[in-house]
């Protein structure tokens, strides 16, 4: 049921993840440079980063075309789009349309298809290699995300983010044990897709695995670094409306509503500060390693299926 | 009922800690994840007592904490500590996601046979009963599919721990012998393996199966 006001508090939170990314990839770097024993940056930084990008010139290169063009937008609001519909603030989805969860899933692979195919456009072959690194990240990551989810949403009787997460917060899910492997994979997924070592790192645009950024200037890269950052924090946003609704708003009351900022602000800064943790003590993985890693998650997804068929 | 629902939710435990047992490192983490694994056997145990209403299995998980959550694992764990053969790595022929896929099918099949079982006790905990056969496939696939010897001897606990299971499953009122009976068999086999596994070490330096081609000493 989409109400005027529920399309009120979509929006509200959307525009609230985005002026609060900036600072929750600050409070990564600020974490990383706490446990490298360094001075490092503020948590203002990248706040401080995008504002000096926005004033500086957009330069493209002579070959690229439309795609090199509209990613950033295309980035930027796609993220946007999934943030209304993602339960953060209360149990149910704002905009029930969009907080599918198949249709989350695909919203996410359309802003990775924008992305990668920007570097193929760009008419770098640099960028290109980069894009297509991206796009067989993605088919690692999709088949965990999927199945994980499918698993939870079997067990909810819904594809509906909002319901698979009451279901969850009032333990009307069949099987426990079901719900809790599925809930450590989906994670695992998410936090491949979050970008941070030893996959990935989503800060080093210099290298191969952010190739497709290699030719933005200017706005064009302070609209996807903000995208970006708006992504990490969506993408920890989907996992603990589904897994963790714990505290969020059961119903739509101002009250309400102000306890789940709260809560959903405890949770992702504990999230970020333990994905903090966990991304400064280990080493970079061989990117020909990371497919046997990402099997062992589907193996994982699939027990939990396999739990919820026999009825554990 | 709800008696049996925690029975069936912690035998989905015993699957995943049996995971933790074959996949893990080396023999030492094997021994604390099968101390866990037992725990878990324990805890599934006093709840079908307190579903079943059986005093007998009261007794059951008592003599099954000392033995398999104390004694068996306190037994490898200072017997395998100390040995320890760098070429064999983690041993295991097969990569770890297929090990868990492949326990997940042994799953479904057990769950198939465990269907068919028309028994009026059963009724409630067919998805245990898959599970304890599933064990013990998932045992018999430790052996098969591992060449560190030593990881082996966690491959045998594994069927033992899943036949104990079946038995408690279907006798819940057998009586103490039996579990006696059960439990002595466990520990004096693994006190030999342990022996033979520590004198194969000393003996040819190493504990890849595929190097047990000739007899010495």
């Amino acid at each position: 049921m989409l109400t005027f006001s529920h399309l009120i508090l979509g929006l509200f939170q959307a525009l609230l993840l985005l002026a609060a990314a900036p600072l929750v990839s600050g409070l990564s770097r600020m974490v990383r440079a706490k446990l490298h024993t360094r001075h490092g940056p503020g948590l203002l930084q990248d706040y401080r980063d995008i504002a000096k990008l926005l004033t500086r010139q957009d330069l493209t290169p002579p070959n690229s075309g439309f795609a090199f063009r509209s990613m950033p937008a295309v980035m930027l609001t796609t993220v946007l789009v999934i943030a209304t519909g993602i339960p953060m603030l209360t149990r149910f989805t704002p905009v029930a349309p969009i907080g599918d969860l198949i249709t989350v899933i695909y919203l996410f692979a359309l802003a990775r298809f924008f992305f990668s195919l920007s570097g193929i456009d760009s008419g770098s072959s640099f960028s290109g290699i980069g894009g297509s690194r991206e796009l067989t990240m993605g088919v690692l990551v999709e088949p965990v995300m999927l199945l994980s989810l499918f698993v939870a949403a079997l067990l909810a009787g819904s594809t509906n983010l909002g319901a698979i997460g009451s279901a969850i917060a009032d333990g009307h899910v069949r099987s426990a044990t079901a719900t809790v492997i599925a809930a450590l994979s989906f994670a695992y997924a998410i936090y491949i897709e979050l970008g941070k070592l030893p996959y990935d790192m989503a800060e080093a645009e210099q290298e191969l695995q952010e190739g497709p950024l290699t030719e933005y200037s200017g706005p064009s890269l302070a609209l996807i670094k903000w995208a970006m950052a708006l992504k990490q924090t969506v993408v920890v946003a989907w996992f603990v409306g589904v897994f963790l609704p714990f505290g969020s708003a059961p119903e739509m009351t101002v009250f309400g509503l102000l306890f789940g900022l709260v809560a959903f602000a405890i949770k992702l800064v504990l999230i970020f500060a333990a994905v903090g943790v966990v991304e400064n003590s280990v080493a970079r993985v061989r990117f020909r390693l990371t497919p046997q890693h990402s099997w062992v998650g589907v193996g994982a997804a699939s027990l939990a299926f396999v739990f919820y068929l026999v009825g554990l | 009922m709800n008696g049996f629902l925690i029975v069936n939710g912690l035998s989905g435990l015993l699957i995943v800690s049996s995971l933790l047992v074959t996949l893990a490192g080396n023999p030492a983490n094997s021994a604390r994840f099968y101390a866990l694994q037992s725990f878990i056997l324990v805890m599934l145990f006093v709840a079908l007592a307190g579903a079943t209403g059986s005093g007998e299995l009261y007794l059951w998980s008592f003599t099954a904490l000392l033995t398999k959550v104390i004694l068996v694992p306190a037994i490898m764990y200072r017997a395998f500590r100390r040995l320890s053969d760098p070429a064999i790595g983690t041993g295991a022929v097969m990569p770890t996601a297929l090990s868990i896929v492949g326990a997940a099918v042994a799953l479904i099949l057990c769950f198939v046979v465990a269907s068919k079982v028309t028994l009026p006790a059963a009724d409630a905990i067919k998805p245990a009963l898959a599970v304890s056969l599933a064990l013990f496939f998932i045992g018999l696939a430790c052996i098969v599919a591992q060449r560190n010897i030593l990881k082996q001897v966690f491959g045998y606990c594994l069927m033992e721990n899943g036949s104990h299971l079946t038995l408690a499953l279907l006798a819940p009122n057998a009586p103490e012998l039996v579990e006696i009976g059960i439990a002595t068999d466990a520990i004096f086999a693994v006190v030999v393996m342990a022996a033979l596994g520590s004198r194969i070490f000393d003996t040819l330096h190493t504990l890849d199966a595929r190097q047990l081609t000739s007899l010495k000493g």
